[in-house]
């Protein structure tokens, strides 16, 4: 297939269909078209993975020049229409930005650049792209999917009038067309148009369910992402006067030059700080969570926040050997120990989710800091199993949210007996975001290891952010999968799993295989998909990689005999180890105990008082009060540095 | 794999827990002779293994014996790898998630000493997981590679430059080792506040496989502690000995303190020695 | 003797309950633990919890209040277990011999193997009970 075609459908069939589904009403004929964008955006992400790998060298595209005169108004259109979205709110803040955006666009447009700039080429197909490409549409059209069987169920509790799913898959779907355009645009004029469109997809699934709250929410996404639009324009700004073209490769191999583009650099860095959710803006990811779930799913897996640290990962080569990206290694690293100790004392399952999801980007934002081919190689293990884990664990919760009608992690107390089957695809997410042999927590080893063999005078700062912040990670995600497995035997409970909804459940079961073969492969996907990646950014990867795992002349982290041995272990037993009735005994409460089952003690009077237990929060030590102001100022502070170092730089 | 791991390997499956078991029963004598007691006799800690073997088994929950099995696997695993010379990094983290099965099994029931000790052994694990991380980090510093092999490739021993990190290991030993003061998620010997913290719904066979587990572990850390200065390979046995010791008096002398005071000290005083050494070998090596 | 039965016989872990008895049987056990008698020479634990214990050490009259208290913590006690009478109290009811509130000795709830008698039982008394019961434990095993 030619690669402009491949590039069109991957971009404009989700578009497409998303509009399509702007005037389906019936459930039949929706679900027909999910399904089927679904499978042909996969297949094609799969088709382009394996033509970029294949060739070797990144290819350009170019597009007929009247498309970048639409894309430009486009742009003006999308201010136009932040502009009312501020008026109409009464949300000062966003109209100011998107006016301020609005003026920068107009002089950038009308003033700095001459009438027809054409840059070359306007999209660039590399590893790189291919595999956000490969997380985009693989897994979010999973989500999608998951999405047919979450909503309906959704607005059941609504009680609407008419149903708002045309609009919902609108944007949903529509989502992962504009996201694939982002990772492969190569002209920054395209790429911040893409850029903007995001924000507004985001704007319109956050406040879906039009609550004052999901409204509030939705504008402090808006207003946030705008900071960042505003940065992306001055960026393109410095970029046009120092070397007088808009093309992404130009910056990464112009990077030589020296100071001059390291504050546009910088403001770039800002842009996908604000995308990416990273201290001090981590609040619009916080609060984007009263969004129906799938939209959860979507924005932390594979969409929008990825896209911030894609570029990041794409201007790293740009920045090797710079003060700047010192700085960011530092910064990443900060944002990953402050989300991991704030996600302690979260009670309530999305938040905490949410937080894992800052401090996983932050890594990889230090990741791109440390620059080497080994942090880089991290950095890609990471975003393609957090995407996998975290899309997995979205869409769990969501399962458990509409079982139990909430959210809180206390209520999901010994679901193992209540939803088995979503318990143990929750119990594999979060043991895959917490422990070793999986992908996640390999990118962190392999993190830390970059992070030694770095030479700058900073890192021993990183590794000691990044060694404190796993060890909290590792609190949080074990107390939370102790509140899973709390059970009482023998209890006969009422069982939740009474409808298993075949696209909720197809999807999520589909994840967890995928997430569990691509980890026991991990070695074999840095091989084939990662090392490449690293290789066409610019780098000369020393990581050694074959089936069994991978690592670099420093170390190496063989897979299997950990999958083996904890696999064997721990199902072994459950599978051979047969208890009879007459086995189970009561948990020790001082001999004061009733049946096993009954899980209560004899209080006064020796009436029965039921045994309950709490999960472990510590907010008195890391609560959110506390320590979010201290961490804002901090986060807030290491920007303005970042912003300082590259401007004296420059 | 061949032939000599293969037998290294056996050599460290079966001999790791004899020598673990040893060095239980070394502790429990001298802990009786420091109190003016007789003690029990060396080999008592392989008597209380078989016989945990030999109960009957009562469950309150089926999970537990699955994670107790976990714990053993994921540790015997770390030692082995750590005896084959494999990366020391890998090691502690996969030590990390047997440490979790401990507490996940002591979660999987509604129990509330359990659950307690489970907390408090959450606790210790935030508490000592990333002076271990900061250890190899700091070794590898010296070294320049993050195998377990590379340390016998070095000219001399690593306490010379590394001993602020070492001060920093025995602090996380204490921890690792359940010793006062901050035996806190499982009250060892005859205090019984928390009941038996974390072990309380373990029984029978399960808490024979964790009382083998500590066999292995106890050895790993030793032997961890051995790297500082293993060449020669006797004086980093001393050094060992020297260490098992220190934790015993210490142990005694001791009385346990609360979560807050382990957290705090480890950290300032474990994570700040280990990440001073580490600064400084960064500056110097930046300087060469 | 087999190796098993050698280590069962080798590590007696001991739970010790008080059932209303006048405190003065639970302090002699307690001296038992004391450097002076020290019983961990003979691999004797004192636990805190039934699951992990083999020897029951009861102390005072079974009590209508909790004699379920002293059933269930017998009940979480795996196989193989003794059950140690501390006391007169313990074997018979003694000095609380029909009271309102007292059912009698231990032995009216749960099945007792060692009778250590004395008001209060003397520390030795009580050691050689836990050897008496060891024995009873190893005769169980031969027979
Ligand atoms: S036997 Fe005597 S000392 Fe012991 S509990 Fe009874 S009254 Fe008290």
């Amino acid at each position: 297939m030619r690669l402009d075609w491949l590039v069109a459908w991957l971009v404009l069939l989700p578009i497409v269909a998303g509009l399509l589904s702007l005037s389906v009403y019936r459930s039949t004929l929706r679900k027909a078209l999910v399904l089927g964008t679904a499978a042909i955006l996969a297949f094609m992400a799969v088709l382009l993975a394996a033509v970029t790998l294949g060739k070797g060298s990144p290819q350009g595209l170019d597009t007929a020049p009247w498309l970048s005169t639409l894309i430009n108004w486009l742009d003006f259109a999308l201010v136009a229409y932040f502009l009312y979205v501020g008026f109409r709110w009464r949300h000062y803040l966003v109209a100011g930005l998107a006016a301020l955006q609005g003026v920068l666009l107009s002089l950038l447009e009308f003033w700095q650049l001459p009438h027809g700039l054409t840059v070359h080429p306007t999209f660039l197909l590399d590893p790189l792209a291919s595999i956000m490409v490969l997380v985009i549409s693989v897994i979010g059209s999973l989500i999608c999917v998951y999405a047919l069987d979450y909503m309906p169920e959704h607005e059941a509790h609504l009680h609407l009038e008419r149903t708002r799913q045309p609009l919902f898959f609108c944007f949903l779907v529509g989502f992962l067309g504009v996201m694939n355009g982002l990772v492969m645009a190569n002209n920054l004029l395209w790429l911040f148009f893409f850029w903007e469109m995001t924000t507004l997809c985001c704007y319109e699934l956050i406040r879906h369910d039009r609550t004052e709250e999901a409204q509030a929410s939705a504008l402090r996404a808006l207003w946030m992402n705008l900071i960042g639009g505003v940065a992306c324009v001055l960026a393109m700004f410095l970029i046009y006067r120092t070397l007088g073209t808009l093309s992404l490769v130009a910056v990464v191999q112009e990077a030589s030059l020296g100071g001059a583009l390291l504050l546009p650099l910088a403001f770039l860095s800002l842009t996908a700080f604000t995308k990416a959710a990273q201290v001090p803006f981590q609040s619009w990811l916080l609060g984007a969570m009263v969004a129906p779930t799938p939209v959860s799913a979507l924005l932390h897996s594979s969409t929008m926040v990825k896209a911030g640290v894609y570029l990041v990962l794409r201007l790293a080569p740009a920045l090797f050997g710079t003060v700047l990206s010192s700085a960011l290694a530092v910064f990443g690293a900060f944002v990953y120990l402050a989300a991991s100790l704030l996600a302690i004392s979260q009670t309530v399952s999305k938040r905490v989710l949410a937080l894992s999801t800052v401090a996983n980007l932050g890594l990889i934002i230090a990741c791109a800091g440390i620059n080497t081919d080994l942090a880089l190689a991290a950095a890609l293990v990471i975003l393609i199993f957090h995407a996998l884990s975290k899309g997995l664990l979205f869409m769990t919760v969501g399962i458990y949210e509409q079982q139990l009608g909430s959210r809180d992690i206390e209520v999901m107390e010994g679901l193992v007996n209540r939803s088995p089957v979503a318990a143990v695809v929750g119990i594999v997410g979060m043991l895959s975001m917490a422990f070793v042999p999986f992908g996640a927590v390999l990118g962190k080893w392999a993190s830390l290891e970059a992070a030694a063999t770095s030479t700058s005078a900073w890192f021993p700062l990183v590794a000691a952010f990044i060694a404190v912040g796993s060890a909290a990670s590792l609190v949080f995600w074990v107390k939370w999968l102790g509140r899973l497995l709390s059970t009482v035997p023998l209890r006969e409970e009422e069982k939740l799993e009474k409808r298993k909804g075949v696209y909720a459940y197809g999807t999520v079961l589909g994840l967890t295989g995928l997430l569990l073969v691509a980890s026991v492969l991990v070695g074999g996907l840095v091989r084939e998909l990662v090392l490449p990646a690293v290789t066409a950014l610019g780098y000369q990867p020393q990581v050694a990689a074959n089936w069994s795992g991978w690592g670099s002349p420093y170390g190496f982290f063989t897979v299997w005999p950990v999958f083996l041995v904890a696999g064997a272990a721990l199902l072994l037993p459950l599978l051979t180890f047969r208890a009879r009735r007459e086995d189970y005994r009561p948990v020790y409460l001082c001999g004061e105990n009733l049946a096993v089952e009954e899980a209560a003690f004899r209080g006064i009077g020796d009436q029965p008082v039921p045994l309950e237990t709490g999960g472990l929060y510590l907010s008195a030590s890391w609560g959110e009060a506390r320590l979010n102001p201290w961490i804002n100022l901090l986060g807030l502070m290491l920007l303005l540095v970042i912003l300082l170092v590259a401007g004296v730089g420059a | 794999m061949n032939g000599t791991n293969g037998l290294l390997v056996l050599a460290v499956l079966i001999g790791v827990p004899l020598l673990g078991g040893f060095l239980r029963g070394v502790d429990r004598k001298l802990t009786a002779r420091l109190q003016g007691r007789i003690g029990p006799p060396i080999w008592q800690p392989f008597y209380d293994f078989l016989k945990l073997m030999g109960k009957k088994t009562l469950i309150s929950s089926r999970a537990t014996l699955a994670w107790a099995c976990g714990y053993l696997a994921l540790t015997l695993l770390a030692t082995v790898l750590f005896f084959l010379g494999q990366d020391l990094l890998a090691v502690v983290l996969i030590l990390g998630f047997g440490g979790a099965c401990l507490a996940l099994g002591a979660y999987s029931v509604r129990s509330p000493y359990a659950h307690l000790g489970a907390n408090r052994e959450l606790l210790q694990m935030f508490a000592y997981e990333p002076v271990l991380l900061l250890t190899a980090v700091a070794i590898f510093l010296k070294t320049g590679s993050f195998q377990v092999a590379s340390v016998f490739r070095q000219e001399g021993a690593l306490i010379h430059s590394l001993w602020p990190t070492f001060l920093a290991v025995l602090a996380a030993l204490t921890i690792k080792m359940r010793k006062s003061p901050f035996d806190i998620a499982a009250s060892e010997h005859a205090h019984q506040e928390l009941v038996r913290g974390v072990y309380t719904e373990y029984s029978g066979k399960s808490l024979a496989l964790i009382e083998l587990a500590h066999w292995y572990e106890l050895v790993l850390l030793l032997g961890l502690v051995f790297l500082f200065w293993a060449r020669p390979w006797w004086a980093g046995l001393l050094l060992a000995v020297f260490s098992f010791f220190l934790e015993i008096l210490i142990d005694n002398i001791l009385a346990r303190l609360r979560w807050r005071t382990m957290l705090y000290f480890t950290w300032v005083e474990g994570m700040g020695l280990a990440l001073a050494n580490i600064v400084y070998l960064n500056l110097i090596r930046g300087l060469l | 003797m087999g190796l098993l039965t050698k280590a069962r016989v080798k590590s007696p872990w001991l739970l010790h309950f008080c059932s209303s008895s006048c405190n003065g049987c639970d302090i002699e056990i307690l001296a038992c633990l004391t450097p002076y008698y020290d019983v961990e020479r003979f691999g004797i634990l004192h636990m805190g919890n039934p699951k992990h214990a083999d020897i029951l050490l009861v102390t005072g009259p079974a009590n209508r209040r909790n004699y379920k208290v002293l059933q269930n913590l017998y009940a979480q006690m795996p196989d193989p277990k003794v059950v140690v009478a501390v006391g007169t109290c313990a074997c018979t009811g003694g000095v609380f011999h029909n009271c309102y509130n007292i059912m009698g000795g231990i032995d009216k709830v749960i099945p007792v193997d060692v009778y250590v008698p004395g008001c209060a039982a003397r520390p030795e008394a009580i050691i050689d009970g836990v050897v008496l019961a060891l024995k009873k434990l190893r005769g169980e095993l031969e027979e």
